[in-house]
C-alpha cells in the first residue's frame, strides 16, 4: 500500500502564512489575490459602462481624481486602457487565480486522497511568481503614457511601438509572460499530482468531475500557455529590441514581419484558454448537480469523455477568431467545420446535467443555485456561439457587441457564477466556518438576473451592428438609436456590481466570525468531507482506500443498511464489508 | 482513524514523480520552441528573398562545430548517468566536468558567432531575417546558460561525494533537460543555418 | 430670438436644402438613422442570405433554450426535496444511445443548416472575388485604411490605378447602385476593418497584405462606413460615408472629380501616390 510522506508542520508565522508550502494555505492566498483583482476588474467595467451610458460626462466620485486633465471625464486614450486592462485583469488576474489557483490547489489533493501536491515548493513559488505579475500590472497604471491600450487581444502592429509607444504596454506584456510562468508551474504540479498521488482505489473514473475539470485545464495550460509566452516574447523583442516579427506596412524593414503571425500564436493559446476557463466550472457543475439532486451524475463516463474531447479539439478551432483577416477560404472552412463539431461534446454535457437533475430530489442550496445559474448562462452563451463559428453570419457579427455578449456569457458569467458555486460549497471546509445562506441566496438572485440582463443587452446591441471597443459609439448614425439600450445595460451593470456587496459582507463576516462548520454539512461522499473543517496540515491521518465513485446517491442498498441517501467514497458497507459497486484494482 | 501513519513511499516511486514533472516541464518548453519555429516558418514563407541579398550570410562551420560540441556534452552527461547507475563513482565527477566544459565552449563559440556577425552589420533591427536569427539563438542560449549553471552545481555535488548508485535523481533530471536543449539546437542548426 | 433672425435662419436652411438637392456633389447629406433593436436596414443585393441564416438559427436557438429553461424550472418544482430521487447512473445502453441520438439530431439540424448555407454563401457569393474579376461592369476601388481615416481611389477614365486622373476621396466612397463593387484594402500602420453594416459585410485591412471585399447595393442613399478593428485612440471616430448613386450620377461624379484631380496632380507628391496595380490574383 502506497502512502505519502508527511512533511513536518511549519512553526514560524512566515512559514505558516506567507511562504507556506501547504496547498490549502496557497489556495487561500490565490483566493484573496484573485478576489481583490476581481473587484479591480469590475470597477474598470463600471467605467466602461458609464462612458456608454453618459458619454463624455465626468465620472461621479472618482472622476476628478482619476481623470484630472479632463475634468473628471474619461478620455479616449484612458478608455482604451480601461477596456484593455478590464479584459486582461479579469482573465489572467481574477478568474484564473480564483478557479485554478485557489480551487485547483484546494480541491485536487483533498479529493484524490493525497497529503499535498506533488511539488509543494514549486506550488509556493507559483503563487509568489503570480504576485510579481500582479505588481507589474499595478505599476503599468502609473507610467507616463498609461497602461496597455491595445485591447486584451493585444493585436500587432497596434501593440508594437508603431501603435502603442510607451512603457505601460511593455510592462503589461511582461506581466502576462510572468503570470504564464506561474500558471505553467501550477499546471506541472496539478498534472503530476493527479497522475501520481491518487489514493489506492481512486481510478480515473472514480475521480470527481471537479478534479477532471481542473486536471484537463492544467494539461491545456501546460501545453498552450507557452505559445502565449512565445507571442509575448516576440512582441517584447519587437517593442524593445527593434526586431520585426509583427511589423508590416510603412515601418517594415526588408519586407517586415507578419501581423497575422501574432494572431495565430495568440489564438492557438487563446482558444484553449477559454476552455481552460470553463472546464473547472463544468467540473464543479457536473459534481454539484449530482450532489444536490441526490442522484448519480448521469452517464458520468460520457461527461468525462465530453470534457476530454473538448480539450483535445480546443486547439484546432482557433481560426474562427480570424475569419475576416483575409485567410484562405479553405482554411476558414476547416476551422468552421471543427468549431461546429466542438459544440457536440458541450451539448452532450448539457444533456447529462439536465438528466441528472430530472427525477432527483433537488436541494436548492446556495451552491446548487449557482450551479443551475451557470448552466443557464452557459446555455445561452454557448448557443450564441453558433452564429460566430459560422463564416457567413460572422462576416456581419465579427467584432460587434454580439461577440462581447457571447464571450461574457460563456466565459465571464459562467466562470463568475461557477466560482461562487465553488466558494459557497467549499467555504465550510476551507475556513471551518459557515457562510450566511440567506445572504447567499440574495447574492445569487441578484447576480444571475442582472448578469443575464447586462450581457443580453450586449447581444442585442451587437445584433444591431454595434461594434466593440468604441469610446463614443454615437459618432455613427446607425448606432445613435441604441443609446437608451446601452444606458439600460449600464444601469443593470451598476446594480450587478452593487449587489456584490451581499457577497463581500457575507465573506468577510463569515471568515472572521462565521458559525463553526461541521465536518460534512452538505452530506457528500467525496474524500474532503471525511476530514475536519478545516483539515489538518497533512490532510489524511491514513491514506484512504477508495471503493466507489463520487456520485453514489440514493442507492437503495445504502438506504437499507446505512439509513441515508449518500455513502462516502472510502466507506465500507457494514454487512459484507464490500462496496455495492465492484472495486477496481489499485490506482495507477 | 487512530494514529498518524507517515510511511514514506519507496524512493523509486518518488523519483518517478519527479521525472514526470520534468517531462511535463520540457513538454511546455517544447511547445514554446515549437511556437517560435512556427513563427520562423511563417515569417520566412512571407519573405520574398531569404536570406536577403544585402545582408551578411550566416556561417556554417562554427555553428556546425557547435552542434558537435553540444552533442559531445550530452554524451558526456549520459556517460555520467551510466557510471552512476553502475556504481563507478570516481568517473562521474570528471564526466560531469567535461559536460560542463563543453557547454561553456558552446556558449563561447556562440558569442564569437554573434559578435562577428554584428560587426559585419547583422543586427536585430535589420528586418525579419536577423530578427529570427538573434531571437531564436539567444533564447536557446539562455537555456544553455541555465543548463551550464545546473551542470556546475551537479559537478560540485559529485566531487563532494553526494551521489551514489541509489541516489542520483538530480543528475537524471538535468540529463533530460540537457538532451532536450541539445535536440532543440539540432533542429535550429538545420532550419536556420542549413536550409 | 427675434423674428428677423428666425426668418434669416429659415431662409438659410431653405437655401442649404435646395443646394444639397440640386448638387449631389456636395456631400452634406447624412445616413438615415436606424430604429428599433433589430438588424439595420439591408440595402445589399445578397445580404439577405446572412439575415435569413441568422434569423432561422435564432429560432432554433430560442426553442432549444426555452426547452432547457422549462426543463430546469419544472425539475426544481416537481422533483424537489419531497420527491424521492431515482437511482440511475444513466449509463445503460438505452440511455447512452438516447443521449447520443439527441445530440446528433440537434447537431445535424442546427449546425448542419449553418454549415450548408454558410459554405454555399461564402464560396458562391461573399468570398467569390475571382468571378467578378472578369465582369466588365464591376467598379474597382482601392482603399487605404490608416489611422484614422479611409482614403479611397478610383481609376478615372484611363482605367489604371496610381495615375494622373485617379479620383481620391477622404472618408467618402461613392458607388453606383445595382453593380458589383470590388474593394482592395491595405493599411500602412495597424490593422483596421472596413465595415458596412447596411451591407452586412466587413474585411480587415492588414498591413503587409492586400485584402479583398465586394458588395452590390440595391438602393440609393447614404450609409455608414465603420472601422471594426481597434486601431488606436481615434478608432471610434474612424467613420466614413458610403453614397450609393444611380449609374448616371456615379459616372458624372467620377468624370467631374477626375477632371479636378488631373488639374491638381503633382507628380512630385509621392505620399499621394499610394495606389497600386490592381491585384487580380488567385
Amino acid at each position: 500500500m502506497d502512502l505519502q510522506h508527511i512533511h513536518p508542520e511549519p512553526t514560524s508565522f512566515v512559514r505558516k502564512h506567507i511562504f507556506s508550502t501547504d496547498h490549502k494555505v496557497i489556495a487561500k492566498q490565490f483566493l484573496w489575490a484573485g478576489l481583490l483583482f476581481l473587484a479591480f476588474g469590475g470597477a474598470l467595467a463600471m467605467l466602461i459602462r458609464w462612458q456608454w451610458a453618459f458619454p463624455g460626462e465626468p465620472v461621479p466620485v472618482v472622476g476628478p481624481m482619476l481623470f484630472q486633465n479632463s475634468g473628471g471625464a474619461i478620455t479616449p486614450s484612458s478608455y482604451n486602457a480601461i477596456f484593455t486592462m478590464h479584459g486582461l485583469i479579469m482573465i489572467f488576474f481574477a478568474i484564473t487565480p480564483i478557479m485554478i489557483g485557489a480551487f485547483g490547489n484546494f480541491c485536487i489533493p483533498l479529493m484524490i486522497g493525497a497529503r499535498d501536491m506533488a511539488f509543494p515548493t514549486l506550488n509556493m513559488l507559483s503563487f509568489w511568481t503570480f504576485v510579481v505579475s500582479q505588481l507589474l500590472v499595478i505599476v503599468s497604471f502609473f507610467v507616463q503614457l498609461g497602461s496597455a491600450a491595445a485591447g486584451w487581444t493585444t493585436y500587432a502592429p497596434l501593440s508594437t511601438q508603431v501603435g502603442t509607444p510607451g512603457l505601460g504596454q511593455t510592462l503589461v506584456v511582461a506581466a502576462v509572460f510572468v503570470t504564464g510562468v506561474a500558471t505553467i508551474m501550477g499546471g506541472i504540479n496539478y498534472v503530476t499530482t493527479v497522475v501520481r498521488l491518487r489514493a489506492p482505489g481512486m481510478t480515473y473514473m472514480r475521480m470527481p468531475a471537479t478534479v477532471w475539470g481542473l486536471w484537463l485545464t492544467a494539461i491545456l495550460n501546460v501545453l498552450f500557455v507557452p505559445v502565449l509566452g512565445s507571442a509575448a516574447l516576440l512582441l517584447i523583442l519587437d517593442r524593445q529590441f527593434g526586431t520585426q516579427f509583427y511589423i508590416a506596412g510603412s515601418s517594415a524593414v526588408r519586407g517586415g514581419g507578419d501581423p497575422i503571425l501574432f494572431q495565430h500564436l495568440f489564438w492557438i493559446f487563446g482558444h484553449p484558454e477559454v476552455y481552460i476557463l470553463i472546464l473547472p466550472p463544468w467540473g464543479f457543475v457536473t459534481d454539484l448537480v449530482s450532489f444536490f439532486a441526490r442522484k448519480p451524475a448521469y452517464w458520468y463516463k460520457g461527461s468525462v469523455m465530453a470534457m476530454t474531447a473538448v480539450s483535445v479539439l480546443s486547439a484546432v478551432v482557433y481560426g474562427h477568431h480570424m475569419f475576416v483577416t483575409g485567410m484562405n477560404p479553405m482554411l476558414g472552412q476547416s476551422f468552421m467545420t471543427l468549431t461546429l463539431i466542438i459544440s457536440v461534446p458541450a451539448e452532450l454535457l448539457f444533456l447529462n446535467w439536465l438528466h441528472t437533475i430530472w427525477k432527483g430530489s433537488i436541494r436548492l442550496t446556495v451552491p446548487m443555485l449557482f450551479a443551475l445559474g451557470t448552466i443557464f448562462v452557459f446555455g445561452l452563451g454557448g448557443l450564441t456561439g453558433l452564429f460566430l463559428g459560422t463564416i457567413s453570419t460572422d462576416l456581419y457579427l465579427h467584432d460587434t457587441m454580439f461577440v462581447v455578449g457571447h464571450f461574457h456569457l460563456t466565459m465571464a458569467a459562467a466562470a463568475f457564477l461557477g466560482s461562487f458555486a465553488a466558494i459557497y460549497f467549499w467555504f465550510p471546509k476551507m475556513f471551518g466556518r459557515n457562510m450566511n445562506q440567506s445572504l447567499g441566496k440574495w447574492h445569487f438572485w441578484f447576480s444571475a438576473i442582472f448578469i443575464t440582463l447586462v450581457f443580453c443587452g450586449q447581444l442585442v446591441a451587437g445584433y444591431a451592428g454595434h461594434q466593440r471597443r468604441l469610446f463614443d459609439p454615437y459618432q455613427y448614425t446607425f448606432l445613435q438609436h441604441l443609446q437608451p439600450l446601452n444606458r439600460w445595460t449600464s444601469y443593470f451593470g451598476f446594480i450587478l456590481a452593487a449587489s456584490q456587496v451581499t457577497f463581500v459582507v457575507n465573506f468577510f463576516q463569515s471568515v472572521f466570525a462565521g458559525t463553526k462548520a461541521e465536518q460534512n454539512p452538505w452530506e457528500i461522499g467525496t474524500l474532503e468531507w471525511t476530514l475536519p473543517s478545516p483539515p489538518v496540515h497533512h490532510n489524511f491521518d491514513v491514506i484512504p482506500q477508495v471503493h466507489r465513485g463520487p456520485h453514489e446517491f440514493s442507492n437503495p442498498e445504502v438506504k437499507k443498511t446505512l439509513g441515508r441517501d449518500w455513502i462516502g467514497q472510502d466507506e465500507e458497507l457494514p454487512k459484507t464489508g464490500k462496496a455495492p459497486a465492484a472495486p477496481a484494482a489499485a490506482a495507477s | 482513524m487512530g494514529a498518524i501513519v507517515p510511511y514514506p513511499p519507496p524512493r523509486a516511486r518518488q523519483e518517478w514523480t519527479a521525472y514526470l514533472g520534468m517531462v511535463i516541464f520540457l513538454g511546455s518548453w517544447a511547445m514554446m520552441f515549437g511556437a517560435l519555429f512556427f513563427a520562423y516558418g511563417m515569417v520566412r514563407a512571407r519573405a520574398t528573398a531569404w536570406p536577403p541579398p544585402d545582408l551578411p550570410e550566416l556561417p556554417l562551420l562554427l555553428p556546425g562545430l557547435n552542434t558537435l560540441v553540444l552533442a559531445a556534452s550530452s554524451a558526456a552527461l549520459q556517460l555520467a548517468v551510466h557510471w552512476l547507475r553502475s556504481g563507478k563513482l570516481p568517473r562521474v565527477g570528471p564526466a560531469l566536468g567535461a559536460s560542463l566544459a563543453l557547454g561553456a565552449v558552446f556558449l563561447a563559440l556562440q558569442m564569437v558567432t554573434w559578435s562577428s556577425l554584428w560587426d559585419e552589420g547583422l543586427n536585430p533591427s535589420g528586418g525579419p531575417y536577423p530578427s529570427v536569427f538573434y531571437a531564436l539563438t539567444c533564447f536557446h542560449a539562455v537555456h544553455v546558460l541555465v543548463g551550464v549553471g545546473a551542470l556546475a552545481w551537479l559537478c560540485r555535488c559529485a566531487f563532494l561525494g553526494k551521489y551514489s548508485a541509489a541516489r542520483f535523481l538530480p543528475v537524471r533530471l538535468w540529463a533530460l533537460y540537457w538532451h532536450f536543449v541539445g535536440a532543440v539546437w539540432g533542429v535550429m542548426y538545420l532550419t536556420i543555418y542549413v536550409v | 430670438m427675434n423674428s428677423a433672425a428666425r426668418l434669416i435662419k429659415q431662409l438659410a436652411a431653405f437655401l442649404a436644402a435646395t443646394l444639397a438637392a440640386v448638387t449631389p456633389g456636395l456631400a452634406s447629406a447624412t445616413p438615415k438613422p436606424e430604429a428599433g433593436i433589430g438588424l439595420p436596414r439591408d440595402v445589399s443585393e445578397y445580404g439577405h442570405h446572412i439575415d435569413w441564416l441568422i434569423e432561422v438559427t435564432m429560432v432554433f436557438v430560442v426553442i432549444l433554450f426555452i426547452i432547457m429553461v422549462i426543463w430546469m424550472v419544472w425539475a426544481c418544482f416537481a422533483h424537489d426535496e419531497k420527491h424521492t430521487a431515482e437511482y440511475d447512473h444513466g449509463d445503460s445502453k438505452h440511455s447512452v444511445k438516447t443521449a447520443l441520438a439527441l445530440s446528433a439530431v440537434i447537431f445535424f439540424v442546427v449546425d448542419g443548416n449553418l454549415f450548408y448555407n454558410s459554405t454555399t454563401d461564402t464560396f458562391r457569393l461573399f468570398w467569390n472575388h475571382d468571378a467578378l474579376e472578369s465582369d466588365p461592369k464591376a467598379v474597382r476601388i482601392e482603399v487605404n485604411a490608416h489611422q484614422w481615416a479611409w482614403d479611397a481611389r478610383y481609376t478615372g477614365p484611363d482605367g489604371k490605378f496610381n495615375t494622373k486622373d485617379d479620383v481620391i476621396t477622404l472618408n467618402d466612397i461613392r458607388v453606383p447602385v445595382g453593380v458589383p463593387v470590388m474593394l482592395q484594402l491595405v493599411s500602412p500602420d495597424v490593422i483596421h476593418s472596413f465595415y458596412l453594416p447596411n451591407l452586412r459585410i466587413k474585411q480587415d485591412a492588414m498591413p503587409g497584405m492586400t485584402n479583398r471585399l465586394w458588395f452590390q447595393a440595391k438602393e440609393t442613399g447614404e450609409f455608414d462606413i465603420g472601422c471594426a478593428q481597434h486601431c488606436g485612440v481615434h478608432h471610434y471616430k474612424m467613420k466614413g460615408m458610403l453614397t450609393v448613386l444611380s449609374p448616371d450620377e456615379f459616372k458624372n461624379w467620377v468624370t467631374e472629380q477626375s477632371a479636378i484631380a488631373s488639374r491638381g496632380y503633382d507628380p512630385k507628391d509621392n505620399e499621394a501616390h499610394w495606389g497600386w496595380e490592381w491585384k487580380s490574383r488567385n
